[in-house]
């Protein structure tokens, strides 16, 4: 089954900046939705390529 | 004849000046890159020089045109004769084009890009060859991006002759009406052109070798078309596999075999719209390894990459939908690589748009889509019979259908069939692209009356079937 990821378009493009893969991010957002929060807080937190 | 041998060097070359060729040209440009752009024909390539714009505008005139016949309906009351002239239709549509075309090359000078006029060919993995009529010139490159396009298919059994067997490039430039019109292929090309020509007049016939029309597109929007060709007087062939014809001069035979049974039609015109085959045949490829598919589109990853380093493909020649919207999507994708920049092809919702009567659009998954996927998906229409918009236009045929998922409401897709249905798309591509539910859309205060309230109403009868 694929898993549609729930993030606006500007989300998704600030994942791939900060070199993180969306899809290993933790959704806070209402009903699973990834927010940019989520992504800034996932590439402080241990990514290996962040900026 | 031929030029020194002294390469010209540039950091991104850029082959087709179509709706792909030339975004990438002007991001790349944008981006700080020095970028020279070859096509060997017009600059717009085949969308705007013989493909979408062109069939828009032969479409709008078929469409006035029939207005005009029917406007005894709404109380107006034409006296004297409606009449067709076809050279300044043709004239205009051409002035359309010129427009486009004039402003892409505005917009290349804007951004510095430098236009070449030529026929490439790869020489080496970093340096093509540029021939024009009287001079041929090396480039070499850093980055290149191949977007050639595609071209109309030709059946071997009936192959063009520009004359009576038409591709599309030739129908658009048709001096007369058809009386007749034989179109082989129900795809939207052959629908729109052949709709397009039985509003002006022609009487036309389409011959379709699957068992329906538009393969591909949901059968419940296709109906709704299917009853319109009907009723302006299109008649539809399904299951009819053509054999061949000829060129008899004034005319032309096709044959085909129709539930097993041979049959003839003869036509002044037979425009054949079968698909289109990918331009990557011509150029060298081979010779420096840029892998393609058993279909010759060209093979890229999500960053439009091809399969050699610093080679790049976007748009038709690298296959997918052959859509000139995802085609300039790519563009700026393969241009925001070769800057540096994370960007890749990622997106939620393709639009498809298809200018029939009345129009397609959809986007998203169909109820169908979504099951295979692994949701739950419930689906509700609402009419355009029940929006005061449509009614007060006289064209209330057709609906808006919304799908989401059971459980959590995502909006999932979007079908619709009715007027203006290329453009209220374009709101359900970005709702699913957001990610709203479904009850975001019924909850957006849409204007009164539009169009586009079908699409909340539509919203609006889903919410309550959702299981809360």
């Amino acid at each position: 089954k694929k898993q549609k990821v729930l993030a606006m378009p500007s989300t998704r493009k600030l994942a791939r900046e900060l070199g993180v893969v969306i899809t290993q991010v933790t959704a806070t957002g209402e009903h699973g939705r990834i927010t940019a929060d989520d992504v800034k807080k996932f590439a402080e937190g241990g990514s290996t390529k962040s900026a | 004849m031929v030029v020194g041998d002294l390469a010209q060097e540039v950091d991104v070359l850029v082959i087709g000046a179509g709706p792909g060729g030339y975004v990438a040209a002007a991001r790349a440009a944008q981006l700080g890159r020095s970028v020279t752009i070859v096509d060997k024909d017009e600059l717009g390539g085949v969308c705007l020089n013989r493909g979408c714009i062109p069939s828009k505008a032969i479409i709008t005139a078929g469409e006035r045109f029939a207005q005009m016949k029917e406007a005894e309906e709404i109380g107006l009351e034409v006296t004297g004769e409606v009449a067709v002239n076809m050279q300044k239709l043709m004239d205009w549509k051409n002035s359309v084009v010129k427009k486009l075309t004039g402003g892409v090359g505005q917009l290349m000078k804007g951004n510095k890009v430098e236009v070449v006029t030529g026929d490439v060919f790869f020489n080496a993995k970093d340096a093509v060859r540029v021939v024009s009529e009287n001079a041929s010139q090396t480039y070499k490159y850093q980055d290149i991006i191949i977007a050639t396009g595609s071209r109309p298919f030709e059946l071997k059994i009936l192959p063009f002759d520009g004359k009576r067997i038409l591709s599309s490039t030739e129908a658009l430039n048709l001096q007369e009406v058809p009386k007749k019109l034989v179109v082989v292929g129900g795809g939207y090309i052959g629908l729109e052109l052949g709709t397009a020509y039985a509003k002006l007049g022609a009487e036309v016939t389409i011959l379709e070798g699957t068992k329906s029309l538009l393969p591909g597109t949901d059968d419940k929007l296709t109906r709704i078309v299917s009853r319109k060709l009907k009723k302006i007087g299109v008649e539809v062939i399904t299951d009819a596999m053509v054999q061949g014809g000829e060129n008899k001069g004034e005319e032309v035979v096709v044959k085909a075999t129709v539930n097993g049974e041979e049959k003839e039609f003869t036509a002044d015109y037979c425009l054949v719209a079968v698909g289109r085959k990918p331009n990557t045949d011509e150029i060298g490829l081979e010779q420096i390894g840029v892998e393609l598919d058993d279909r010759g589109f060209i093979k890229i990853d999500d960053q439009c990459r091809t399969s050699v380093e610093h080679i790049y493909a976007i748009g038709d020649c690298a296959g997918g939908a052959l859509l000139a919207h995802k085609a300039s999507y790519e563009g700026k994708v393969a241009a925001e690589v070769i800057a540096g920049q994370k960007s890749a092809i990622d997106y939620q919702a393709m639009p498809f748009v298809i200018f029939s009567d009345p129009e397609i659009a959809y986007t998203g998954l169909t109820e169908a889509q979504a099951k295979e996927e692994g949701y739950n998906p419930v689906a509700t229409r609402y009419s355009f019979q029940a929006n005061g918009r449509a009614l007060s236009m006289n064209q209330s045929e057709g609906f808006a259908q919304v799908v989401a998922d059971k459980e959590t409401g995502l909006l999932l897709g979007v079908q619709i069939v009715g007027p203006e249905a290329s453009s209220l798309i374009a709101e359900a591509a970005f709702a699913i692209e957001m990610g709203a539910l479904a009850e975001d859309l019924s909850l957006t205060i849409h204007a009164h009356p539009t169009l586009p309230e079908t699409i909340m109403e539509a919203a609006d009868s889903l919410v309550l079937r959702l299981n809360k």
